[in-house]
């Protein structure tokens, strides 16, 4: 039993990593073409990648919205949970239910959505909405996230703040956000991941200025070539070794 | 109203504001939009059931939808297959220690970019691509993957097993192995106290999880775009060639209208296990 | 949280700030060959200019992004040739001098006054252009078969066939199959198209964009690709030299993209030298090898700055030939374009 489990384990990690695996050998490809045969290594591409203005400008437009739109979407979402959690308000399960609702809809909705209203609106597309269209999708996230941390435990010691002459401001800062850090850190941590690697919202909201995946796209569409290969594999190590770094951490931590 | 009511309205504000501004009023929008008609190529506002009449009466419409659906099951149901083993022999078998590192790995390639993951499936599954490769090594194949529902199912799979093992490992550990244990020192046979125990337990984890797959699946375009060759339609397929190629909005609002309502019936068909705000 | 909730709100502020568009830039929604940088680089270094681009496929799409924008965002646009007269009647490209364009170096056919000069005056200017044929791989396929677009669907290379997905091309290639010369192609010869359509489907393995399309012909996954023509292949060219095309002898569509100085420019000026730049010799040579897709240039002087291998691949040669068997693209009115769009879907989802 205890055999044939971790057989599955070991077929189930080749399944994950096959893609990842073919895309970063295939980066190192010397030749114009992503697919076997092998021809050889080469850090060409990487280079070329590296060098590539469009290519890095994105990358810093993914990062400012990626981070821009997740500290928005956490502060959004951190006070509606802790007003939510805090006072008993008529109608809190519907107000619940709505800032929850977005997460069950699809991102290409919400794009096309906002594309309609903004044009209306005659709100160019930009970086700007693509971020709104973020906040959108990650602050049902942040809300719920941070509405599940919140405890009977952390309600007394707001409480015990405000007896002592607090202020809500202080009693925000001093007391609930710190004792809800690792939801907070946690929140934010995957509203940048969500944000990052979004496509649809940002192919429809942007124009001159587009995220990386954006990028991406419209380098795939323009031909094959082991450069797409070089960006993929460039994204994945880094985001990768983010993700355990962050994770070594946390477990020295606790 | 108590300060602390005025306290509490004040903290809820903004984030409903936003969610009111960007969320229910772009819907409300292109709910309007999708009673409007073309007429040539300009947008001619009003109300009719024309383009709704159009994506459930003509086939070659209503077959997108047809096949989101049965893609985004087939999806669902796989992932959630593959995945329940994944997440069980990780919190059952994987020592302590090991267990955070392991339930990383299976993970980790949720960090490459999402466009690129489908493409790097479309470098796998081509007809001289690294699979087919192996296979000729044993003799067998070439196997014709790419450009075929198997190959968007595939790369759909791979996406959502990675999710899947997430949430139902998450479910898994918070439960007791005494569970089992209690229940099988009652007599109960492996599969009894499976199918009595562990998966009533660990069934909201899977349906939050299936849940959260279908409507990024069915809602999903670039998956199909990159990897199905074209070979059939899906919904967000459609919805893009009536806006792209045709500029036709009110058509693409009607079946995003659509594909939102076969979302929300998802939802009500498994919304007593589900713990969306618990995620 | 209060510094770094306000630091993003200091940078969302700083981006909201940002698209205030100062003199020295050019905004140009275009096709993909113009975002290379080989392209415009030697124009914005020449005069000190940064060209902002968009890329967008498909008029409809283009005017959908011409109808989201203000007066004065856009200051040149690409167009495909045949819809430079729709675009230029909804009032969206401004008229050019004529005299300040060298089409006298232009092919003689791809002067386009028909398409391009509206009522006597010039909207736009032809400035790349190519064919919608039949790409193989010459070791896989019989060259020989390629001349006749009826060995397609004869059942020797079913499963082997790649169409590429744009319907306006590959309704005129089938439409030229049946002798329908794409002039004629109106809703009513379309009812008689819909059944050869199908049985190419049927023959074939997969609908797809330019990569997917170039990504099956390399690596095999189809032999031919209906639609294709020297955009496709000449990529590939120095990896692949088994890949080849041709026009059969039922014709093939000739595909041509125009740019035009888009109504309202902010800097009409800049604008039209950006066009001038494009038809140059120079800009003509350095667009026909653009990195998204290559492409005849209109302006035979082009041929001076161009290698003897470019000039193989473009079949430099042969376009006297090649010219005058081709056709230009379908033009339909509203009506029409949709019948074809819809005859497109149901053949994709058949």
């Amino acid at each position: 039993m205890k055999r044939l489990s971790f057989l599955y384990l070991a077929l189930a990690y080749a399944f994950i990593f096959l893609p990842v695996a073919v895309l970063v050998v295939f980066s190192f490809q010397d030749g114009r073409l992503p697919v076997p045969p092998f021809q050889g290594v080469t850090l060409k591409w990487y280079e070329k990648v590296l060098s590539d203005e469009g290519l890095m400008t994105a990358l810093g437009h993914s990062a400012l919205v990626a981070f821009g739109s997740s500290g928005v979407a956490l502060a959004l979402g951190f006070l509606a949970a802790h007003g939510l959690a805090r006072v008993a308000l008529p109608g809190s399960l519907l107000m619940r239910g709505l800032l929850i609702a977005p997460m069950t809809v699809s991102y290409l909705i919400i794009g096309l959505g906002l594309l309609t209203v903004f044009n209306q609106a005659g709100i160019k597309p930009s970086l700007v909405a693509t971020g709104i269209g973020h906040v959108v999708i990650n602050l049902p996230l942040c809300f719920a996230i941070c509405f599940a941390a919140m405890g009977d435990h952390q309600k007394s010691a707001e409480r015990a703040a405000r007896d002592l002459g607090a202020s809500e401001v202080q009693v925000l800062w001093h007391i609930s956000a710190p004792m809800l850090a690792p939801a907070l850190a946690a929140a934010f941590f995957l509203s940048v991941t969500f944000s990052w690697d979004e496509f649809i919202i940002a192919f429809l909201l942007t124009r001159f200025e587009v995220t990386l995946p954006v990028e991406i796209w419209s380098m795939l569409r323009s031909g094959l070539s082991p450069a797409t290969n070089a960006i993929g594999s460039l994204v994945f190590l880094v985001s990768a070794l983010v993700v355990i770094v962050l994770e070594t951490l946390m477990r020295r931590k606790a | 109203m108590s300060r602390e009511d005025r306290l509490g309205w004040g903290l809820v504000a903004p984030a409903l504001l936003w969610t009111a501004a960007f969320f229910v009023l772009p819907f409300l929008a292109m709910l309007a939009l999708s009673f409007a008609h073309m007429e040539g190529r300009e947008v001619v506002h009003g109300f009719s059931f024309g383009n709704y009449v159009k994506a459930f009466g003509d086939w070659s419409q209503l077959k997108a939808l047809v096949n989101s659906i049965e893609i985004t099951l087939t999806v669902t149901v796989l992932s959630v297959l593959l995945a329940w083993p994944l997440a069980a022999t990780i919190a059952w078998s994987v020592p302590p220690r090991w267990q955070r590192a392991a339930l990383l790995a299976a993970i980790l390639p949720f960090w490459t970019s999402y466009v690129v993951r489908s493409y790097s499936w479309a470098l796998v599954l081509g007809k001289t691509g690294v699979l087919n490769r192996g296979f000729g090594l044993i003799g067998l194949g070439p196997y014709e993957m790419a450009s075929t529902r198997f190959a968007t199912v595939i790369g759909f799979t791979h996406f959502f097993v990675m999710l899947l093992t997430l949430t139902i490992y998450a479910n898994l550990v918070q439960l007791s192995p005494n569970y089992l244990r209690a229940a099988q020192d009652l007599g109960a046979s492996r599969l009894r106290a499976f199918v009595h125990v562990i998966l009533p337990l660990t069934l909201p984890g899977i349906v939050t999880g299936a849940f959260v797959t279908f409507t990024l699946c069915i809602g999903d375009y670039i998956t199909p775009q990159i990897l199905g060759g074209n070979n059939e339609l899906t919904l967000p397929q459609l919805i893009m060639l009536q806006m792209g190629r045709g500029g036709n909005f009110p058509m693409a609002s009607a079946l995003s209208v659509i594909l939102m309502a076969v979302v929300t019936l998802a939802y009500a068909a498994c919304a007593r296990w589900l713990r969306l705000d618990r995620l | 949280m209060t510094r770094r909730f306000s630091t993003n709100l200091t940078a969302l502020a700083l981006v909201l700030a940002s698209p205030a568009l100062a003199e020295d830039q050019l905004n140009a929604l275009v096709w993909c060959d113009h975002t290379d940088p080989a392209l415009l680089e030697p124009f914005e270094k020449a005069n000190n200019v940064k060209v902002n681009v968009k890329e967008y496929e498909g008029t409809a799409a283009g005017m959908a992004i011409l109808d989201q924008s203000a007066p004065g965002d856009w200051d040149v646009m690409v167009v495909d040739s045949v819809d430079v007269a729709r675009v230029a009647a909804a009032g969206r490209l401004a008229p050019i001098p004529a005299e300040a364009l060298p089409t006298a170096d232009f092919f003689p056919e791809l002067v386009m006054a028909a398409q391009n000069v509206i009522d006597g005056k010039t909207y736009a200017v032809t400035e790349k252009y190519g064919y919608n044929t039949i790409s193989f791989d010459k070791t896989k396929v019989d060259p020989a078969d390629m001349e006749d677009m009826a060995a397609l669907t004869s059942g020797k290379y079913d499963g082997k066939i790649g169409i590429y997905d744009y319907y306006l091309p590959v309704l005129g290639l089938v439409g030229l199959g049946q002798g329908v010369a794409t002039a004629d192609l109106n809703a009513g010869a379309l009812a008689g198209l819909k059944e050869p359509l199908m049985a190419l489907r049927k023959a074939s393995r997969q609908v797809s964009d330019v990569v997917s399309s170039q990504t099956a012909l390399a690596t095999g996954e189809v032999d031919i690709v209906v639609g294709g023509g020297e955009w496709l292949t000449a990529v590939l060219a120095a990896d692949n030299p088994n890949l080849d095309w041709t026009i059969p002898k039922q014709g093939g569509l000739r595909w041509s993209q125009s740019i035009g100085v888009v109504e309202g420019a902010a800097n009409p000026d800049l604008a039209l030298k950006f066009v001038q730049y494009i038809v140059s010799p120079e800009g003509q040579a350095a667009l026909a090898q653009s990195s998204c897709y290559w492409g005849m240039p209109a302006n035979m002087k082009a041929g001076d700055l161009l290698s003897a291998e470019a000039k193989a691949t473009l079949r430099w040669d042969q376009q006297p030939d090649y010219l005058a068997r081709a056709q230009l693209y379908p033009i339909p009115d509203a009506a029409t374009d949709t019948a074809m769009q819809d005859l497109w879907t149901e053949m994709l989802n058949q």
